[in-house]
């Protein structure tokens, strides 16, 4: 059970890695009854990384995508899926 | 009706061509956007467009689709590149085929508006003074609000 996590521009800079792996049995559930993992209980968990983690990933704006879709915190992670976090976009 | 992503410049020209095809319809508007020498007063040397391949193209995807149901086009494209991009070099191409001049003209805007804001393309500015990632801007924030209101340009 794990999901692939990507990070992108100034998040990949800052962090230092672009993908990775991340086993999915160690994030503590969101909700102990429904054994809900969401982008939120992911979030949280790499934030206790450290200091640089948790000051990236706390940004104000930072954008997750699951599965190539902008999704709120509250979104369900599954096995297999794919998360990206980056900052607001800027194309064009 | 389709899209591209690509690292070489847009041959703008060609792009016209293949989108009017043997049949340009009653009205084609295209945007084509450059990189700029200068940011305020910062002076940029070159732009790097950092992209995240499978989401670009399914979001790119979308936004197409949806001005071509909204603005009831004939035909539409968009290209965007990404890498290392020299000043004065195409950075992103929209076109729209429509019966009218102003389904094609606010189709691209359109376009244009929501891919600022929603694809994931990232650029990072090279001036004297070293690399700098670009910040969102609030006014294209409110530019694609007005599209979601129903408003036009």
């Amino acid at each position: 059970m794990s999901i692939t996590i990507k990070l992108f521009a100034s998040l990949r800079e800052a962090l230092g890695q672009s993908e990775f792996q991340l086993e999915l049995g160690a994030i503590p559930v969101e909700n102990e009854a429904s054994s809900v993992i969401n982008v939120a209980s992911i979030k949280a968990a790499l934030s206790a990384r450290g200091s640089q983690w948790h000051d990236a990933l706390n940004q104000p704006n930072l954008v997750h995508a699951l599965n190539h879709k902008v999704v709120y915190l509250d979104a369900i992670v599954a096995d297999g899926d794919e998360l990206a976090l980056f900052p607001p976009m800027t194309g064009g | 009706m389709t899209v591209s992503l690509q690292a070489e410049p847009i041959d703008v020209v060609a792009e016209y061509a293949a989108l009017v095809g043997g049949a340009p319809g009653a009205a084609v508007a295209t945007f084509t956007g450059y990189v700029r020498n200068h940011t305020g007063e910062n002076p940029v040397g070159a732009l790097e467009l950092e992209h995240y391949p499978e989401m670009a193209l399914r979001v790119l995807e979308e936004l197409g689709q949806q001005a071509a149901e909204r603005f009831g086009l004939l035909r539409w494209r968009i290209v965007h590149r990404f890498g290392v991009l020299p000043v004065s070099e195409t950075i992103v191409w929209v076109g729209a085929m429509a019966d009218h001049r102003g389904e094609a003209i606010s189709a691209c805007e359109c376009m244009m508006d929501m891919l600022k804001t929603d694809a994931p393309f990232w650029k990072r500015e090279q001036g004297p003074s070293g690399a700098r990632w670009v910040a969102s801007c609030e006014s294209d924030g409110q530019r694609r609000a007005r599209w979601e209101r129903g408003e036009r340009a």
